[in-house]
């Protein structure tokens, strides 16, 4: 690592107001001020990976309540190309959404689907699948992608390896040239005042590489912070740890991003180790195979127990799929759900809606309880709903990390 | 073309269809109100959506609500069919009066439903309609769907309309022994149905709620008079409208069952064929080519009548319909239409258009439906006023001169067609990749296409701004 990281502050296009913290756990409660709107957290973020959330149109996505998604910038470089972004003046211009926006760097997919890449000091190199010529994605390739995007919140690129991965000395190099290209893409970003740029803490399962992976980024002052190489397929008490580590050692006026993340039940969790924004393409991928999340965990609505159930997908659900028609709602029931569930897109339309409404809604009812300082009680409600009150079934990782933030799970 | 304002009604207990103006009662545009008791009034000539499951493609029902004009449903009786039976469409709890049709399908309560036995277009059955029976298909496969069956549903799901019953050969032109055998089946359908829905001896409480639609077959006059007779002798107090299987059929309506409205169930190509039918005295319409423009990323852009500014050339007339797959709508952002209202062109342009179809994205068709289907409610309200000026005979030779006479090829790729979907004609079914693991194989296609594998070499990954060579 470098012994003078020359710290190079920067401007900041976001400011995030606090509301409250949980007097038991880390829990807080903000909000957060965008150039296109402010943002309540905590939050999850719906990933509308090609500009576009799975059939949905974004009034249908406004009436969730979001006011922050995901575009991916893979995706996005490769269709439409920085060309037309360039010409069409951006993605909110793109997708007729004027609402905030984040993307990613490219470098996770990047990684991990396109076969034959490699990192190196100057970026990853990978063969064009077309024409198997070498080719070269830098850290200035994706800020420059991300600029023509447009997007409120965009992303360093980071040197991605699994967290399982076994290769200490890896890991270590991974961290610290994740260092060196944040220097090169805070270099490289071109409308800071319009677009804060996130740095993403590396380190793989190492809390000491974690710790000094804080240090470092924390140094360079960028708006925003995220955890990144998590949602890797690492045990759950470690992907907690690594959380709480690096939200004690972040400041406290900047909002923390944990990526890829997740289950309601993760993010429950990781909310209360001081975690703010989450995103996930789960909930709504699993729509499309007619799974609907409910408190009480997810259902399948393909399965044929549905077929005669006329109730909706979850009573009281403030959706519009089930809301009651005399509320203003659809008034959808779990019978219909089943007949057009995988065989008509609009029942991909509906249960995404469905499902990014109850993410939405979880978050919301999770920021209230922290403003109400009632956070332990919310959470012990969230599990004892979906596990119908048999604390024996409590996954352990959970009772644990919420030990180490003062907090017993399993207590009335 | 006259401006005679010659009125006539026919009305029923739950419908009233009042022809506002027509120069004749049969063979001439004419335009008219069809109300049905609780429901949005139709003004005719008009078209009725297609359904499948329930659901317009592609619209949610949110949408469809806030962002659409459509105000009537057309729903196949087969989408509800399942292997266990009762089938749950018949289990919907529902209050006296209210229709388990509605109430399943969640439509508003005053959207007109139109109950048929089979989806439209139809698909071929292998297995034959019997004397007692029709053959359909089901999501789970072909099988008879009694006439007792479908009187019972008639009566049960309380439809607005419900189409009859009728012995219609799909996917080959029947031989002279099939049309006679045709007639003699539909007679005697039409001839049960009426009696058993609304007979004498059914006792008031259980007669039909649903307006019946008589089937008239795609076959010449001669071989169906004695049907066509007993229509308008015995029968006639029964019906309450026409449903023609194909646009010829118009001239052979007799004189005395004028005042009906007349559905069409004739397959349009485009919009010319659907001025043909207008001037013949169609009434409703169904329009399967909006669904599969839609489908094939075809905007529609026409009027009626057709601007009269339009630079008329021979050699080049105006295109009734923008392929967004092309090219050239990737840094367009324009509306699909100039001044179009529809939620898509308010809210999008070409160019996110184009980038949802190459992207696969499933909010395309969604949206282009919407545009569609406002370009057809604009055309029909043009058609309207146009019969009620005097001049839809004069707008519609000019709307020939202007526009192509066909709609533009397709040239990308649609949806994925379900097995209950598939027609026979243009649409084929893509290669079946996978084996019988439909629900692996579909997780597996997601996963697939989650990667977005560049479809571009080295140079224009590098002109995408996407990476350098190295």
């Amino acid at each position: 690592m470098s012994a003078d990281p020359q710290p190079k502050r920067m401007p900041s296009a976001l400011t995030l107001h606090h509301h409250a913290k949980c007097s038991t756990t880390k829990a807080r409660a903000s909000t957060l001020d965008l150039p296109h709107g402010s943002v309540p957290l905590p939050i999850f973020m719906p990933v509308a990976t090609q500009a576009s959330l799975k059939g949905l149109t974004y009034d249908q996505l406004r009436d969730t309540g979001c006011m922050l998604c995901l575009n991916n910038t893979y995706h996005l470089g490769l269709k439409p190309g920085q060309e037309v972004l360039d010409s069409v003046g951006g993605a909110h211009k793109l997708q007729g959404w004027d609402r905030n926006l984040l993307t990613d760097s490219g470098g996770f997919q990047m990684v991990s689907l396109l076969k034959l890449a490699t990192v190196t000091e100057e970026g990853v190199r990978f063969l064009s699948p077309h024409d198997g010529s070498p080719m070269l994605l830098t850290p200035e390739h994706s800020i420059s992608l991300q600029n023509s995007i447009g997007s409120d919140i965009i992303m360093q690129l980071d040197d991605v390896i699994a967290t399982t991965s076994p290769d200490h000395a890896r890991i270590k190099e991974a961290m610290e040239r994740s260092v060196r290209w944040l220097d090169r893409c805070i270099d490289a970003h071109k409308y800071p005042e319009t677009q804060n740029l996130f740095c993403i803490i590396q380190g793989g399962l190492d809390l000491e590489l974690r710790k000094q992976c804080c240090a470092e980024m924390v140094a360079r002052d960028t708006p925003g912070i995220a955890i990144g190489g998590l949602s890797g397929g690492e045990a759950k008490e470690e992907f907690c740890k690594v959380v709480d580590t690096c939200t004690s050692l972040l400041p406290e006026h900047k909002p923390r991003y944990v990526m890829g993340v997740g289950y309601p039940e993760d993010i429950v969790v990781a909310v209360a180790l001081g975690a703010d924004m989450f995103d996930c393409v789960w909930p709504t991928r699993t729509a499309r195979f007619g799974n609907a999340i409910v408190s009480a965990g997810t259902i399948n609505l393909r399965n044929s127990s549905y077929a005669n159930d006329f109730s909706p997908i979850e009573e009281g659900c403030t959706c519009t799929c089930c809301r009651p028609k005399d509320q203003g709602g659809l008034g959808l029931t779990k019978a219909y759900m089943h007949h057009v569930t995988a065989k008509e897109t609009v029942g991909a339309h509906l249960l995404t809606v469905h499902n990014v409404h109850y993410m939405l809604t979880l978050m919301g009812a999770a920021r209230q309880a922290i403003i109400e300082d009632r956070y332990p009680a919310f959470i012990r409600k969230f599990f004892s709903d979906i596990y119908q009150g048999d604390k024996t079934k409590y996954p352990e990782w959970a009772v644990g990390a919420l030990r180490g933030v003062g907090m017993d799970l399993l207590e009335d | 073309m006259t401006t005679a304002m010659e009125s006539s009604q026919f009305q029923s207990e739950k419908m009233t269809f009042s022809v506002l103006s027509s120069s004749a009662p049969v063979m001439a545009p004419r335009v008219g109100k069809l109300a049905l008791a609780g429901r949005k009034t139709l003004s005719t000539p008009h078209y009725i959506p297609l359904t499948s499951r329930g659901t317009v493609p592609h619209i949610a029902h949110d949408m469809l609500r806030k962002e659409t004009a459509l105000n009537s449903l057309y729903i196949g009786l087969e989408d509800f069919i399942t292997k266990k039976s009762p089938s749950p469409v018949y289990n919907v709890p529902v209050s006296e009066d209210e229709s388990p049709l509605r109430r399943f399908i969640c439509a508003s309560d005053d959207m007109p439903l139109i109950l048929a036995p089979r989806r439209y277009p139809a698909i071929p059955c292998p297995p034959n309609n019997t004397d007692t029976s029709i053959a359909i298909l089901t999501s789970v496969g072909f099988r008879q769907l009694p006439a007792h069956q479908y009187l019972d549903s008639v009566r049960s799901l309380k439809p607005d309309i419900a189409i009859g019953l009728a012995d219609i050969v799909y996917g080959r032109e029947p031989g002279v022994k099939r049309r006679a055998k045709m007639v003699d089946r539909t007679h005697a359908f039409t001839q049960d149905a009426l009696e058993r829905l609304y007979g004498k001896a059914v006792p008031a409480e259980q007669k039909a709620s649903a307006a019946y639609f008589a089937p008239v077959l795609p076959l010449d006059n001669a071989q169906q008079s004695l049907y066509l007779d007993d229509l308008q002798d015995e029968l006639k107090s029964r019906i309450s409208g026409l449903a023609l299987y194909e646009s010829a059929s118009l001239s052979q309506i007799p004189e005395s069952l004028g005042a009906l409205p007349r559905l069409l169930l004739s397959q349009p190509g485009s919009p010319h064929d659907l001025l043909r039918e207008v001037s013949l005295g169609g009434d409703l319409m169904t329009l399967p080519f909006v669904g599969e423009c839609s489908d094939a990323g075809i905007a529609l852009d026409f009027t009626f009548p057709a601007p009269s500014d339009a630079t008329v050339s021979a050699s080049e007339p105006r295109a009734l319909g923008i392929d967004l797959w092309s090219a050239d709508n990737a840094k367009d952002v324009s509306a699909l239409s100039e001044g179009c209202e529809c939620y898509a062109c308010r809210k999008h342009h070409r160019a996110y258009f184009n980038h949802l179809l190459n992207a696969k994205e499933m909010a395309a068709w969604a949206l282009l439906q919407m545009h569609n289907y406002h370009v057809m409610d604009l055309f029909f309200a043009g058609v309207r006023d146009s019969i009620q000026r005097g001049t839809f005979e004069e707008d519609m030779r000019s709307f020939t001169r202007v526009y192509a006479s066909e709609l533009p090829q397709r040239t990308g790729e649609g949806p994925r067609l379900r097995g209950y979907q598939l027609q026979a004609g243009p649409h084929k079914r893509g290669p079946r990749v996978y084996g019988r693991l439909d629900d692996v194989s579909q997780k597996f296609a997601e996963s697939q296409s989650s990667i977005a594998t560049p479809d571009t070499d080295a140079s224009g990954l590098e002109h995408h701004g996407f990476a350098q060579k190295a």
